[in-house]
This record gives structure tokens, C-alpha cells and sequence, in this order.
């Protein structure tokens, strides 16, 4: 009776596969495979620092690291205080400058949730990821 | 399959809710694979595969569970699944990130931790229950 349920297990495991890649090759153009943040949406520490003045920082981690220490000239902008701190980000948004969001590392997921809140709220159009986060901005700068 | 009736409700409900739970997430792969990575326990590039996968593997268990068919397979899937789940909110839990289980989708973004822990949980002993009173259906005959 063992066998006769893995075997049905089995048999559902495979045709399971079936929609799914269906589905796969339907969203293949939609979807990021190899990072959860599409390579057009993220930026490096380096070229968001060559495009000098016309960048916002947007900070998106909690409020009390902002207050320990933050990239100069960045703004606070997180999903907790997100109804608080957002009007006072768009006071100093302007449609000519480019947003670049952080969050601490590579890992967090902050930056991406601030970023497509902007994106899709805010309805603004140059937001990018920074790239290692933080944690990189701070390897090149300190 | 589970012939008597109360158990035969139990199946529906269980089989309805992941059905239910499925349509939801293969509906928005992309919102679930993030779900997913929200956990920080697998890569972005096999939890985005898993999101594609697991909606139609949680549909088509919940089909098997009501109408009978794969019936035992179905269970079987569906207890690991859970048991999974559980595991990975209570780890998650434990390592202090604050979550949402992205089991229903973007739905479940507004139950707590323990709604979903009990809800999981209610969910398991009815698999459990299931699977236990099939056995003894199947000894009988």
C-alpha cells in the first residue's frame, strides 16, 4: 500500500510539471530567473555615483539605521513609516533626477519593495536598485 | 478514498482549500516567488522555479483528495507540503524575520503569524485524519 501512494505521489509530481512549464514559457519574457531584481532595474554603486547630482538616495531601511548612518543626501523612505516619509520624498523628487533605492546587502528585500512602491503608487519611472546595497556603497566609500 | 460522510467533508474542505490556495498563487508567480524568497532559505533562482511549480502541484492534490483519484498520493504530497510550510514559518519565526507565509497568495498578507500557524496546523490533523481513516477503511475490506 506504501509503494501504491508514492507511486500516485509520483504520478501527480509529474503531471503537476506540465501546467507549470506552460506557465513558465508564457511568463519566460516576465519573470527575472537569475535575481529577483531584473537587470534592468538594478544599477551599481559605481555608475549611480557617475550620474552625481541627478541622483535621489532613497534609504529603505528601518528609520533607526538610517539614523546611525545613511549615504549623505539620502532621504528615509521605508514600507513601516511609508504613509509619513513618502510626502516628504516626493517634496524633493523632481521628474529630471533618478531614484536609487538601498537597502543593507545583496540579501534584504527592502529596496525592492520601496522600489516598485514608487513605481507602481508613486507612478515614477526612473527608480533603480542599488546593487550589494549598503553594504557595497560603504566597501567603496569608506 | 474516505467513504463516510464526515470524513468525506473534511476531504472537501481540505482539497478545497488547496485548490483555493494554488489558483491564487499560480495566478501571480512572481508576487509568490517572492514570497518565497522572503523565507531567505533557498536562491532566488530555484525558489522562482518552485513558484511556478507548487500552485499546479497544490491544485492538482486538492483535486485528487476531492473527487478520489491519486487519492493517497494526493495526501501524501499534501502532508509533506504542510509539514514544509510549517517548518519554514517556524524557522523563519525563530531567525526573527517577519514575514507573511505567502500560502494564500497576497490574501494572507493580513493573517498573523500564529492564524497561520493554527490555520496550517488544522490543516495537517486533518490530513492526518485522512490518511488514518483510510488505512482502516482499507483494512476492513
Amino acid at each position: 500500500m506504501k509503494v501504491s501512494a508514492v507511486r500516485q505521489a509520483l504520478l501527480l509530481i509529474a503531471l503537476a510539471l506540465v501546467p507549470a512549464i506552460g506557465e513558465a514559457i508564457y511568463f519566460r519574457n516576465k519573470v527575472s530567473w537569475q535575481s529577483p531584481i531584473p537587470a534592468s532595474e538594478l544599477v551599481t554603486a559605481e555608475q549611480a555615483q557617475s550620474w552625481g547630482d541627478n541622483v535621489i538616495w532613497v534609504d529603505a531601511r528601518p528609520s533607526e539605521e538610517f539614523d546611525r548612518d545613511h549615504i549623505p543626501g539620502a532621504i528615509s523612505l521605508n514600507e513601516d513609516r511609508w504613509n509619513e516619509l513618502l510626502p516628504q520624498f516626493l517634496g524633493q523628487w523632481s521628474p529630471e533626477r533618478t531614484v536609487v533605492v538601498y537597502c543593507s546587502a545583496q540579501s534584504c528585500n527592502a529596496s525592492r519593495e520601496v522600489a516598485k512602491r514608487l513605481r507602481e503608487e508613486a507612478q515614477l519611472k526612473n527608480v533603480f536598485v542599488l546593487d550589494g546595497g549598503w553594504e557595497r556603497w560603504l566597501k567603496l566609500n569608506r | 478514498m474516505v467513504k463516510s460522510f464526515p470524513w468525506r467533508i473534511v476531504a472537501l474542505i481540505i482539497g478545497g482549500i488547496f485548490i483555493y490556495a494554488g489558483v491564487l498563487k499560480a495566478m501571480d508567480p512572481v508576487g509568490f516567488a517572492n514570497d518565497i524568497d522572503n523565507y531567505k532559505i533557498l536562491p532566488w533562482t530555484i525558489g522562482v522555479r518552485l513558484a511556478f511549480y507548487l500552485p499546479w502541484l497544490e491544485i492538482l492534490c486538492g483535486l485528487a483528495v476531492i473527487l478520489g483519484l491519486l487519492y493517497r498520493g494526493g495526501l501524501l504530497i499534501l502532508t509533506a507540503l504542510v509539514s514544509i510550510f510549517i517548518a519554514a514559518s517556524v524557522i523563519s519565526k525563530v531567525r526573527g524575520l517577519d514575514i507573511t507565509c505567502g500560502c494564500f497568495g497576497h490574501a494572507s498578507k493580513y493573517l498573523s503569524f500564529f492564524g497561520h500557524l493554527l490555520l496550517d496546523l488544522a490543516i495537517f490533523a486533518g490530513l492526518i485524519g485522512l490518511s488514518i481513516s483510510n488505512r482502516a477503511q482499507q483494512s476492513q475490506l
